[in-house]
């Protein structure tokens, strides 16, 4: 029975003109979007592989000078751009995607997308993210809104009821029916992302990215079949097709536009986040009761100086096998590293609980759960972002202590004029950007999967409570 | 058969259907007139299952509509004042489609067949609806009716959009499925075709079954001017 009324949905819709033409912009601008944003990612990823290759070639054709200078000579950290991230920009297009990386300074992650363009780009771009999020849905409005509701007005439902089949069956039917019109639409767009993420399996490609590209899929399958069954449902129960196509469109302008605006300003109120300038401040203000790498007449480097003289066991500076400016360096290294990083995790911890705000409405609204699930999954997060800034910050902290201890270990107190060559530089790996553990990215994002799930559910049960009579 | 026994439907205070007593017999062909809202269509919604009565009962042939609604529907076919069905859908698939929920498989033949047995020309049957007629939408839902080989049949002014011809052709159809024991009821407007094609008359007034006649016994100027009284 459902699969009759299914076929029937199917085969009516695909001869729909109106239907045609609709669903055939879509898929050209999820093709458009795909290809694109393949094209785009293509170019963005060999620039940044060249940018990060030229970076290395400086550091390692910079000369011969001292170690220490060669840390504020420094590098920079670049950025890849995950696989998949050509199907949902994300955060990418506003985060900065370099990372300069010197000695007793971490840098933000600088040159954005959106710096570039026009402010236009606050409006969205086009990408597969954005058709399936928001364009998809409207698609879906329009072929389910009348549903029932034309039946009913041309009282073809009660033929069909009083053909011996139950109401039920026949909201099944039509939900089977619009999700295999909208799969057709849909699945050769998978297939083609697939293939196309399959082919670059040159490029950090590895099960992972299988599984995220998986997930990814099923995702906006489920969140597009929620999409189905409430629109069916609010069909069933709507007294006339206008009624009908009302309410759905505000359903669609709360859901995809109206909530999540209004839940980033509510999550901002509560947690909010320090400016970059205000950031900066309270860092430089922690770095100033620390120890000063430079500065031989701080009190702290007076303590550090009697504790290595005493390790050693000689009287002064001149006599140590080491050289003491180098400890000093990496001491005060440590400390900005530290002072750093501790800021940088409470200002995480104050985006994680801005998140949370954001996965709680997610239980009321499938979109913010699809969109960060999207996010995540394509690697174009603000976590992804956030973990890139701590490997750029664990690198420079690396290449400067590098230099700090080579110093340490094979120069004295004071000399200046030391001067070491390419081999030194050499010693140092070429910052090489590794994605997040997997499985913590799936726990981050448990909740969203798990809205996604109930949204299901709830979906299931509103056309399951479908009723038909006329009083 | 279809019976309605002390059959009422009341919406608050309004009383739309009262207490209605009515037995239509295996072969019997009876006609319901009466204004809008004189109870016609509750009364047929009531036999379809579309409505619960508030009292009474509505029964085919001896089984409770409101207990086995989907039971009786098998027995039941239904054509509504329009038939508008599914305008990118042939009237061959239209007619294959309702035919298949209803648990029947017919070959295209046999689906002409019925389509052409309801009066619509041949050339239209693989055609889809949007091209058709309000006629020949309904001789669809004739031919979706006459597939069926329902024991009861329920029409709710199946006329009104057929021209003299096609409606003639009708009533032709109505008496040969009355002569092979299917039950009709009809709500009509039409005083004169009812009396030419039904056994029984009633006529309906507020919600109550006022009077019933016999169709042969009364003529098409008395029926009308007992309707008038009535009414």
């Amino acid at each position: 029975m459902k699969k009759i009324i299914a076929k029937k949905e199917f085969i009516s819709l695909w001869r729909d003109r109106r239907f045609g033409i609709v669903g055939g912009i879509i898929v050209l601008l999820l093709l458009t979007a795909t290809i694109v944003g393949y094209l785009n990612y293509q170019k963005i990823q060999t620039e940044r592989a060249s940018a990060a290759k030229s970076a290395n070639d400086l550091w390692m054709n910079q000369g011969n000078k001292n170690p220490h200078s060669a840390a504020h000579y420094g590098s920079f950290a670049y950025r890849p751009k995950s696989p998949l991230s050509f199907l949902d920009f994300g955060t990418d297009t506003f985060t900065g995607m370099s990372v300069r990386l010197e000695a007793h300074k971490q840098n933000d992650a600088v040159f954005s997308a959106a710096q570039d363009a026009s402010s236009l780009i606050r409006f969205g771009e086009l990408t597969v993210a954005f058709v399936l999020q928001i364009l998809m849905p409207l698609l879906i409005i329009f072929l389910c809104f009348n549903a029932f509701t034309q039946e009913k007005e041309e009282k073809t439902l009660q033929i069909l009821l009083s053909q011996g089949i139950s109401i039920k069956e026949v909201a099944w039917g039509k939900v089977l029916g619009f999700s295999g019109v909208i799969a057709c639409l849909v699945i050769p767009i998978i297939l083609i992302i697939s293939v196309l993420i399959a082919l670059q399996a040159d490029m950090s490609f590895d099960g992972n990215w299988l599984i995220r590209t998986g997930l990814l899929a099923l995702g906006y399958l489920a969140y597009l079949f929620v999409f189905i069954m409430v629109s069916v449902a609010v069909s069933a129960r709507a007294t006339s097709s206008r009624n009908a196509l009302l309410s759905l469109l505000a359903v669609w302008v709360f859901a995809c536009i109206i909530i999540p605006k209004a839940t980033v300003n509510v999550a901002s109120n509560l947690f909010p986040v320090p400016s970059n300038f205000a950031f900066n401040e309270k860092i430089k203000e922690d770095e100033a009761k620390g120890i000063d790498g430079h500065n031989p007449e701080d009190e702290r480097a007076k303590v550090l100086e009697k504790e290595i003289l005493k390790k050693y066991k000689v009287d002064s500076l001149s006599q140590l096998p080491v050289n003491f400016d180098a400890i000093q360096m990496q001491e005060g290294e440590k400390y900005t590293s530290m002072v750093y990083n501790k800021h940088f995790s409470e200002l995480q911890d104050t985006y994680k609980a801005q998140n949370r705000v954001s996965e709680m409405v997610g239980f009321l609204n499938p979109f913010l759960a699809i969109r960060q699930l999207s996010m995540a999954m394509a690697g174009s997060d603000y976590v992804t972002h956030a973990n890139f800034q701590q490997q750029a910050e664990a690198h420079r902290f690396k290449l400067v202590a590098q230099m700090n201890n080579y110093m340490r270990d094979n120069s004295k107190t004071g000399d200046w004029e030391f001067t070491v060559n390419k081999e030194v530089w050499s010693k140092l790996p070429a910052f090489q950007y590794k994605e997040p553990n997997f499985g913590s990215v799936i726990a981050q994002n448990l909740l969203a999967i798990f809205a996604l799930i109930v949204w299901v559910f709830v979906g299931v049960w509103s056309v399951s409570k479908i009723k038909f009579s006329i009083n | 058969m279809l019976q309605a026994t002390n059959l009422t439907k009341k919406y608050g205070e309004q009383t739309a259907l009262n207490s209605l007593n009515l037995t239509i017999k295996e072969g019997e062909i009876f006609a319901l007139l009466g204004q809008n809202g004189a109870g016609k269509t509750t009364t047929i919604n009531c036999f379809l299952g579309f409505i619960e009565p508030s009292s009474g009962s509505a029964s085919i042939n001896g089984v409770s509509v409101a207990e086995n609604a989907l039971a009786t529907k098998k027995d039941i076919a239904y054509i509504p004042e329009t038939v508008m069905l599914y305008p990118n859908l042939t009237g061959i698939e239209n007619l294959a489609f309702f035919s298949q929920l209803a648990g029947f498989k017919y070959s295209d033949e046999q689906l002409g067949g019925f389509l052409s047995k309801a009066g619509l020309q041949n050339t239209a049957h693989t055609q889809r609806l949007e091209g058709y007629s309000k006629g020949m939408r309904q001789k669809v839902g004739i031919a979706i009716a006459l597939a069926k080989n329902a024991k009861a049949l329920l029409l709710d002014e199946p006329t009104s959009g057929l021209d003299p011809k096609a409606a003639n052709e009708f009533s032709d159809i109505l008496r040969e499925l009355a002569k092979n024991g299917t039950a009709v009821l009809m709500a009509t407007h039409d005083i004169f075709r009812a009396r030419e094609v039904a056994n029984r008359i009633g006529i309906m007034k507020e919600g109550n079954l006022v009077s019933v006649v016999d169709a042969a016994t009364i003529s098409a100027n008395e029926l009308e001017k007992l309707y008038l009284q009535t009414v």
